[in-house]
């Protein structure tokens, strides 16, 4: 994984990424997070969407966040919502949809938007990494 | 029931008046705004299973009448429904049509002997239906009972498909958990971790398995005679956990107050579906969230359940229609149009009432009223 190091170092050691985890269930936060970090990522955390708005916006995260990975069906501020926001002022983070819901209009209308992957729940650890590797691909060309 | 809001009401730049109907004006049997007809006095003589399905199904209709029902047998079924209904008993026939001067008369006894006597008891223009004509009638009536209880399966079943977004969205949040626990185990090597997520993982489990089994039970075909105490309480938090698969409940808030004796005699399947329709609709109409609050509280020995949003209201001109079977303002697919027919049904076969007050742009009230210790006896035979 380490071909798509963002290029910052955290505890020493080195790590692969910045990703923003945004789901109102902790188990799923908790399960990804347990995954991402086994693969070297710095894994953040956000119950709904204006949690996630809120992370995004303070401090070095401005900058240093690399990958979303976001819910659809939230409160307060829903996936829909807080995607919208995103993608209008932090265009150049990729996102990644995990949702427990399969909806193929919503699906093609988020890919049509720029979101880079579309995955449904339960997803394999292997595919949610190869998804985050490509969103980090993204990423480090956006840097450029 | 009040007046709808005048045009001044709306120029005072006063908030509009609460609009406020209830199914006894509404529904089947005409609309809002429709001059009342005078109602047809009807006497039953026989309080047996014909006689009870008839006090059942004509007390629903505004145009009619029942102003008496009579029986020899002191223990027939249909004279406690009667006195449920405040409806006048009678041991004789011959009272029955002297005090209560009904415009018809339909003999439910099955005596081939009584339309004579009845006859002789009558003045003449007085309508009796006896012998097959009454047969037929009671064949209708049971066709309708038959038809209320298909509409109300087809809600149920068109309903479950709406809850599909939520099903999906509970099922597959555990199975994520469990997929991920699952995979991590097979690299854990420490013990007391592998410990953990294997309890977790069966938490998962079990809380997949609750969900099909609140659905499965949920779906299943209402049993016909089942009627039982049922505690009021329980049947909402129940109804809140189900409606939770078809609306999204994350931006509404749940404000709850309970009256702990809260108990209506009725079928449990029945009076659950009435709770999921009415909380269904109500979070429906809060699109940007708002607050739910659903209450209990006793009125005359009776149980009162309030269902309030802080939703879009419903719009006068529409007040007067939303217990007729099929009318919705959903859009199409969104809505069968049956729930507020079938619950209007399902309240009154347990005797009780259904109030909506609503205001547009503010929300909107269903009182549903169950009455103190009713007893239904609908299907009993005598």
């Amino acid at each position: 994984m380490n071909e798509f190091k963002s290029g910052f170092f955290m505890g020493g050691e080195s790590c692969n990424g910045r990703v923003l985890v945004v789901d109102d269930e902790p188990d799923i936060r908790k399960v990804v997070r347990m995954t991402l970090q086994k693969a070297g990522y710095e894994v953040l955390e956000a119950e709904n969407g204006a949690k996630a708005i809120e992370t995004i916006n303070t401090g070095e995260n401005r900058l240093l966040l690399d990958v979303i990975i976001c819910d659809i069906r939230m409160p307060k501020v829903n996936g829909i919502e807080a995607i919208a926001y995103f993608r209008q002022n932090y265009p150049r983070v990729p996102l990644i949809v995990l949702t427990g819901f399969p909806d193929t209009d919503m699906a093609t209308s988020l890919l049509r938007q720029g979101v880079v992957d579309y995955l449904v729940k339960p997803v394999e650890g292997e595919k949610l990494k190869a998804s985050v590797a490509r969103a980090m691909e993204q990423r480090e060309l956006a840097r450029l | 029931m009040n007046p709808e809001p005048t045009k001044s009401d709306h120029s005072a730049g006063r908030p509009p008046a609460p609009v406020t109907t209830t199914d006894r004006l509404s529904g089947l049997d005409g609309y809002e705004g429709t001059p009342a007809p005078t109602p047809t006095k009807i006497a039953i003589v026989g309080a047996g299973r014909g006689g009870t399905a008839m006090l059942t199904l004509l007390h629903q209709l505004r145009t009619v009448e029942v102003v008496g029902i009579a029986d020899r047998c002191a223990d027939a079924p249909g004279l406690r429904h009667a006195h449920d209904l405040h409806v006048p008993v009678f041991e004789e026939s011959a009272d029955l049509l002297r005090v209560t001067e009904p415009d018809l008369v339909i003999d439910v006894t099955g005596d081939a002997a009584m339309e004579k006597t009845l006859r002789q008891q009558v003045p003449a223009g007085v309508g009796i239906l006896s012998g097959p004509s009454s047969r037929l009638l009671y064949d209708l009536v049971q066709h309708e009972f038959a038809l209320q209880a298909q509409l109300l399966q087809t809600d149920k079943l068109a309903g479950i498909g709406s809850f599909a977004a939520g099903i999906a969205h509970d099922m597959n949040n555990p199975l994520q958990l469990i997929l991920g626990l699952a995979e991590n185990l097979t690299e854990e090597r420490d013990l007391e971790t592998v410990h953990l997520q294997a309890r977790d993982i069966v938490e998962a489990v079990k809380r997949t398995t609750a969900i099909c089994r609140d659905l499965t039970s949920y779906s299943r075909r209402t049993s016909a005679r089942s009627d039982q105490a049922v505690p009021i309480n329980a049947k909402l938090d129940e109804a809140l956990k189900i409606a939770r698969y078809a609306v999204g409940l994350q931006d509404i808030e749940v404000r709850k107050s309970y009256w702990p004796e809260a108990t209506a005699i009725g079928n449990p399947d029945e009076i659950l579906h009435v709770f999921i329709n009415l909380i269904t609709n109500a979070v429906q109409a809060m699109e940007r969230g708002g607050v739910l609050t659903i209450a209990t509280s006793t009125v005359d020995g009776g149980t009162v359940v309030k269902i309030s949003d802080t939703g879009h209201g419903i719009p006068p001109d529409v007040m007067g229609r939303i217990f007729e079977p099929f009318f919705t303002t959903k859009p199409p697919g969104k809505g069968t149009g049956l729930g507020l027919y079938n619950i209007k049904n399902v309240v009154h076969r347990m005797h009780g009432s259904i109030d909506v007050e609503s205001q547009v742009g503010r929300g909107t009230t269903f009182t549903v009223t169950f009455p103190h210790d009713v007893r239904v006896e609908d299907g009993n035979p005598s």
